[in-house]
């Protein structure tokens, strides 16, 4: 598997598709975080907002740089089709590692906060909550289902849209909630814990609903 | 060691692509399978190799080692093929050093030309092909199917392909692999079968009782000196193919013909000097045999 992902890591690095995504993520914390002086409960949730919409696109992205002959012959190499359906989303989510880390400290130079553990802690869990979401909904726009990238980027819209607006139902818009009217980093851990599980949960069904759906189409 | 038990295969509610298909593979084997375009020659290696699920029936003793060369191989990927090679060797469980040394002698024996250092989608599809087909050896495959193996290598590309498919079949790999031409499936193949209307059906090869399609007949000029009389081979029944070599000439006639051209060439005082069965050692012995009864 860590052969796999690096393999995917690297393929991706050369193709410099990982670049859109990336510049969109540091120009959305350069937006919605410079000269913000809050508290940093709500500064990162502009960021795992930007995380979330830069997820989806590296994704996508990712799963769509290799055609169908080529995918085929990774699937023949590693053995099954689960396993790299599996690298792909390690890989995606080794690449939104990078962005966390921006995200976590470039807010830190565009204002002026007091930065403590709690909030580093919270910040990773809120972004990573996010990505986690964000690959969800990438797998499942993916090439690997829709043959047509126009209405892969459709739904991949609506269900943003979707995660964002459904008040109660999806972890990220409980999240942003949460972290708008936070006062105090700590007090969120533990509740942003739950859901950073819950969307680990709803990226593992989005893996089983496109491994079944593939399987049964090829 | 891989047995397909009625498998039919059909995209959505589309046609049948593959009807009740039983086909059993052994280690050693060398199979053909052979049909026009669109008859269902790759959906049944995407099967064979697990890349696609029967829609009914099952393929069963599938093993671990699966060596796979698709019929387009079109990367349009900025890695070398030497580190491509290397990242499937890793895949597939070597180490680093260990896959790139048997990438760099796959790569040496195939002559990859544009360099090993080229990026991928800078390889014309021949020499794409070629990596196409390291991938697939670089851990020694217990099964090896290539979907029109021939198409687009260069001739002496031809010769290595061929000596690979000897080296996994000796051993005790089995191979399967298509083609549309039946000169190719003829000289390689230990076994043909014929895929048409979604069916497979086995044809000549000893899978069927050893029934020879088509024999190589080589004729000289007599000890004895006497000039033989010209004769226009192709206008023959059977003859697909006459060359001149050395002093001999080569023919190759269908099985059903063999006994008109050969009386033929008697008549005109032709000289026989051996009448095998292409490609294939074994069967080549036994109609040398026949031959002389």
């Amino acid at each position: 598997m860590i052969a796999l992902v690096r393999y995917m890591f690297t393929v991706m690095l050369l193709s410099q598709r990982y670049l859109a995504p990336l510049l969109l993520f540091v120009g959305l914390l350069a937006v919605l975080t410079s000269s913000d002086s809050g508290p940093l409960a709500a500064t990162y949730g502009s960021a795992s907002g930007g995380m979330l919409v830069c997820s989806v696109w590296l994704t996508m992205a990712l799963i769509g740089l290799e055609d169908q002959t080529h995918r085929s012959v990774v699937v023949v190499t590693a053995g099954s089709h689960l396993r790299v359906l599996l690298g792909s989303v390690g890989t995606a989510a080794l690449w939104c590692l990078p962005l966390t880390a921006a995200g976590l400290v470039l807010p830190l130079l565009f204002g002026s906060h007091t930065f403590t553990l709690a909030d580093a802690i919270l910040g990773t869990e809120a972004q990573l909550t996010c990505a986690f979401t964000g690959i969800a909904i990438g797998v499942l726009c993916s090439r690997l289902l829709f043959r047509r990238q126009g209405y892969a980027l459709l739904l991949a819209l609506i269900l943003l849209l979707a995660v964002l607006l459904a008040k109660g139902v999806s972890p990220v818009n409980v999240l942003l909630g949460d972290l708008q009217n936070a006062s105090d980093s700590a007090d969120l851990l533990g509740s942003t814990a739950v859901l950073l599980a819950i969307s680990a949960g709803v990226l593992a069904a989005a893996v089983a609903a496109t491994q079944a759906i593939s399987v049964r189409r090829s | 060691m891989l047995r397909c038990e009625s498998v039919s295969k059909r995209y959505g509610r589309g046609r049948w692509v593959l009807q009740d298909v039983d086909l059993e593979v052994s280690g050693g084997d060398v199979l053909a399978v052979v049909g026009g375009n669109g008859s269902g020659k790759s959906t049944l290696l995407r099967i064979l190799v697990g890349l696609s699920q029967p829609t009914s029936g099952q393929v069963l003793g599938r093993p671990q080692h699966i060596g796979y060369v698709p019929d387009r191989f079109t990367a349009h990927e900025r890695v070398s093929a030497l580190s491509y090679l290397t990242h499937m060797g890793r895949i597939r469980g070597l180490s680093g050093a260990a896959a790139r040394t048997r990438a760099g002698r796959l790569l040496d024996r195939l002559a990859l030309v544009g360099g090993r250092n080229a990026a991928l989608r800078t390889l014309s599809k021949g020499n794409a092909q070629k990596v196409a087909l390291a991938q697939a050896l670089l851990v020694e495959p217990a099964l090896l199917v290539l979907d029109e193996p021939w198409s687009g290598l260069d001739a002496s590309a031809h010769g290595v392909l061929a000596e690979f498919i000897g080296e996994v079949s000796a051993a005790g790999g089995a191979v399967v692999f298509t083609d549309h031409r039946e000169a190719i499936t003829e000289t390689h193949a230990t076994g043909v079968f014929a895929i048409g209307d979604g069916r497979v059906s086995p044809r000549g090869g000893p899978h069927s009782g050893g029934r020879v399609t088509e024999v190589e007949l080589a004729l000289t000029v007599p000890v004895t000196g006497v000039r033989p009389l010209e004769v226009n081979w192709y206008a023959l029944p059977g003859v697909t193919d006459a060359a001149r070599r050395d002093d001999a000439i080569v023919l190759r006639v269908a099985r059903e013909h063999s006994d008109t051209v050969l009386l033929t060439a008697l008549q005109h005082h032709w000289s026989v000097e051996s009448l095998t069965r292409p490609g294939v050692d074994h069967a080549s012995r036994v109609g040398a045999r026949r031959a002389a009864l």
